[in-house]
C-alpha cells in the first residue's frame, strides 16, 4: 500500500470516528477500527449507516479475550478479561470498510441488537450469541444457529477445549520439529529381509 | 329433502364466498435437490402460496473458526480451502493477504499473477458450474452440458499449475508454491508454470468465450427460462446492501460495486475490465450479471496471461512462521461474492482469533425475505439465482 492510501484511510478513520461518536480510533495495516461505548452501540452502528454513509453490512462477531486460555496460545501481554464484540460495514464507493468495536465485560455479557438497523446482523448475532455466550437484547428469534438446540457449552469461547486435543498434543509442533540427526537408527527399514 | 333449486342455489352461495384452505408447514430439504447440499427450509403454505419461510442451516458446521486457534497459518491455508469447494483456491487468497500484511512481507509480482490467475479461471469454474446448474433447476438439462465441458477445461489448467482441481493448496505464504523437483540441487531449473501453460490458457480462453456465446444463445431465446426468471425474485439494492448480499447478486441488483475495482489485494488495476450490473435485480439478472463476468474474467486471464513478468515466486520467508501482533481484515471478490478473514495475531504460530466472513452465510441470509409471498415452484428458480454453497454457509 502506498503512503497516499495509508494517509486517506487514516483520514477516513477519524471522519467515520467522529460520526458514530468514537472513544477511539485507530488504522493499523490499513484496516480501520473504530472503538465506541457500550451503551451507544446500536446509536453508533445507525450513525455509521446514516451520518458515515456506510450501507453495506458485513458481518458482526466477537473476541474472547482472556489470559487463561483452554486451546491455542494465550495473548502476548496481559489483557483485560472481556468479550470483544465487532461490527463491519462498509460503503460500496470506495471500497472502505469500518470495523465498530465494542467491550463487554465477562459477568454482564449483553449488547443491544442492532438488527432493526442492519436486519443482516440476525444471523450473525444468533452464531456469536450460539458461540460466546453473549445475549443480544431485543433480537427478534435468539435460538441456535449452527449448533443443535440441546448442545452444551460455547465453542468459540477460550474456555472451551477441543476434546482432539486432550487426546494428543497440537500437531503444529511435529511439522516444525528438527529432521532427527539419526533417522536412519529409528526409522523402518524397507529392505527385504530375506534377501 | 331439500327442493333441488334451492340445493343448487346453495351451492352457487357457497362457491361465490372465498375458499379458506388451511396453513400447511411444508419442510423443504434438508437432503433436496434444489437446495445444493444440505439447506432446510421450513416454509409455511397457503395452497401454492409461500410465507415465513425460515432456513435451518448447521449441518455442515465443521468449526474452521475454532480449529484455526490450534493451527498454524500454513496449517490454516489448508482448512479455509474446504470453505467453498467449488472455489477453493480463491478462499486462500484474503486469508494471505492478511497474513502477508502483518508479516510487511512484499510478494514477487510473478507470483501475484500467477495468484490472479489462478483466482479468475476459479471464478470462471463456479460461473460455469452456476451457468450448468441453475437451467437445469429450471428444467433445460442441455446447458449443462456446455458449461461443463467448458468448465472441465478451465479444471484442467488449474490442475496442471497445482496438481488439485478442488483443494489445490497451492499457495504459500509469501508466494506461491515452486513446482516438483524445483529444490536446491536443481535451482537453474526452476519452473513454475507447467510447459506451454501460457499458450493453452490463450486457447482455452478463446474457447470459453465462444462457450459462453452458445450459452446465450440456447439460455436468452428460451421463453420458458424468460417466463420463469424475469421478474422473479426482486431483490432491490437498499434491502440487498442491509443484509450484507455480495458479489454477482449485488451487482445485478444495480450496485456497482466489486472488490477487484476497490482494493488492491492482487494487481487487478494493471487489466482493463468492466464489472457488470444491472439494474432490476430478479432472477434473470443475476443470470445475466454471471454471464458478462465469465467473458470478463476470459477477458482478464488473457491479458495477465500475456503481461505475466519474470521472476522469483516467493518473498524470503523464515521455514517457522511467526506473525507477529496485529490485527488485519482483508477481503476479496470471490466468485460468490465477499470473503473476508479477520485475523488476530498475538504473536507466534498460531493466530488467537480469525473470524471467517463468507459470501454465502450472508447472501442465503435474506432468503426469508426474498421468499416471502411467492409461489412454491419460485423457491427452486429464487434459491438456484443466488448460487450459495453450503460450505460457505456453515463455515
Amino acid at each position: 500500500m502506498t503512503n497516499s492510501r495509508l494517509e486517506s484511510i487514516e483520514d477516513f478513520a477519524a471522519s467515520v470516528a467522529e460520526a458514530v461518536g468514537a472513544t477511539s480510533h485507530s488504522s493499523d495495516l490499513g484496516t480501520v477500527k473504530v472503538k465506541v461505548e457500550r451503551e451507544r452501540w446500536v446509536e453508533a452502528v445507525t450513525a455509521a449507516r446514516d451520518i458515515a454513509l456506510l450501507p453495506l453490512f458485513s458481518w458482526l462477531s466477537a473476541v474472547d479475550w482472556t489470559n487463561d486460555v483452554a486451546v491455542g496460545d494465550p495473548p502476548a501481554e496481559e489483557v483485560e478479561e472481556r468479550y470483544e464484540v465487532m461490527c463491519a460495514v462498509s460503503n460500496v464507493t470506495d471500497g472502505q470498510i469500518v470495523v465498530l468495536s465494542t467491550d463487554l465485560p465477562k459477568d454482564d455479557a449483553s449488547i443491544d441488537s442492532v438488527v432493526g438497523v442492519y436486519p443482516g446482523a440476525n444471523w450473525h448475532e444468533r452464531e456469536a450469541a450460539e458461540m460466546f455466550e453473549i445475549d443480544f437484547i431485543g433480537h427478534p428469534n435468539l435460538i441456535k444457529l449452527y449448533l443443535t438446540s440441546d448442545f452444551v457449552g460455547h465453542p468459540l469461547k477460550k474456555s472451551y477445549a477441543l476434546i482432539s486435543r486432550e487426546v494428543k498434543p497440537w500437531p503444529g509442533t511435529v511439522d516444525v520439529e528438527d529432521m532427527p540427526e539419526s533417522a536412519s537408527s529409528d526409522a523402518p527399514s524397507f529392505e527385504n529381509p530375506d534377501a | 329433502m331439500l327442493d333441488p333449486s334451492v340445493l343448487h342455489h346453495l351451492s352457487e352461495a357457497a362457491v361465490a364466498i372465498e375458499l379458506e384452505t388451511p396453513d400447511m408447514t411444508l419442510n423443504i430439504g434438508p437432503q433436496h435437490p434444489s437446495t445444493h447440499g444440505v439447506l432446510r427450509l421450513v416454509a409455511k403454505v397457503d395452497g401454492e402460496q409461500v410465507y415465513d419461510v425460515q432456513p435451518v442451516i448447521g449441518y455442515m458446521h465443521r468449526g474452521y473458526e475454532k480449529i484455526s486457534e490450534v493451527r498454524t497459518y500454513p496449517q490454516i491455508i489448508t482448512l479455509i480451502n474446504r470453505i467453498e469447494w467449488v472455489s477453493g483456491y480463491a478462499n486462500e487468497i484474503p486469508f494471505l493477504v492478511a497474513v502477508e500484511r502483518i508479516m510487511g512481507l512484499e510478494v514477487p509480482e510473478r507470483a501475484q499473477y500467477i495468484r490472479l490467475i489462478l483466482t479468475e479461471l476459479t471464478r470462471l469454474s463456479s460461473h460455469l458450474m452456476f451457468m450448468g446448474s441453475y437451467p437445469l433447476e429450471l428444467g433445460a438439462s442441455t446447458p449443462l452440458m456446455f458449461a461443463l465441458r467448458e468448465r472441465e477445461r478451465v479444471l484442467d489448467l488449474i490442475e496442471g499449475v497445482t496438481g488439485g482441481r478442488f483443494h489445490p493448496n497451492f499457495n504459500r505464504i509469501g508466494g506461491v508454491k515452486p513446482a516438483a523437483g524445483a529444490g536446491p540441487s536443481q535451482k537453474k531449473l526452476v519452473q513454475d508454470l507447467p510447459k506451454g501453460f501460457l499458450e493453452d490458457t490463450r486457447d482455452a480462453m478463446d474457447r470459453v468465450l465462444s462457450t459462453s456465446d452458445e450459452l446465450e444463445d440456447l439460455i436468452a431465446g428460451n421463453e420458458v427460462l424468460l417466463a420463469r426468471t424475469k421478474g422473479v425474485g426482486i431483490l432491490p439494492p437498499e434491502v440487498a446492501m442491509a443484509y450484507g448480499v455480495t458479489g454477482p447478486n449485488l451487482r445485478a441488483s444495480g450496485v456497482d460495486f466489486d472488490l477487484r475495482k476497490r482494493s488492491d489485494y492482487l494487481p487487478y488495476d494493471q487489466l482493463d475490465f468492466k464489472t457488470a450490473v444491472t439494474e432490476t435485480g430478479d432472477c434473470w439478472d443475476r443470470w445475466w450479471v454471471r454471464l458478462v463476468e465469465i467473458r470478463e474474467s476470459a477477458r482478464m486471464i488473457k491479458q495477465a496471461v500475456d503481461q505475466i513478468p519474470s521472476g522469483p515466486l516467493q518473498a524470503k520467508v523464515p521455514r517457522v512462521i511467526k506473525v507477529p501482533k496485529g490485527e488485519i481484515y482483508v477481503r476479496a471478490e470471490n466468485p460468490k461474492g465477499e470473503m473476508g478473514y479477520h485475523v488476530i495475531s498475538e504473536g507466534g504460530q498460531v493466530p488467537y482469533r480469525v473470524k471467517i466472513r463468507s459470501a454465502s452465510f450472508n447472501n442465503i441470509s435474506i432468503l426469508p425475505h426474498i421468499l416471502e409471498r411467492i409461489l412454491i415452484p419460485d423457491i427452486v428458480a429464487i434459491m438456484g439465482s443466488l448460487d450459495f454453497v453450503l460450505g460457505d454457509v456453515d463455515r
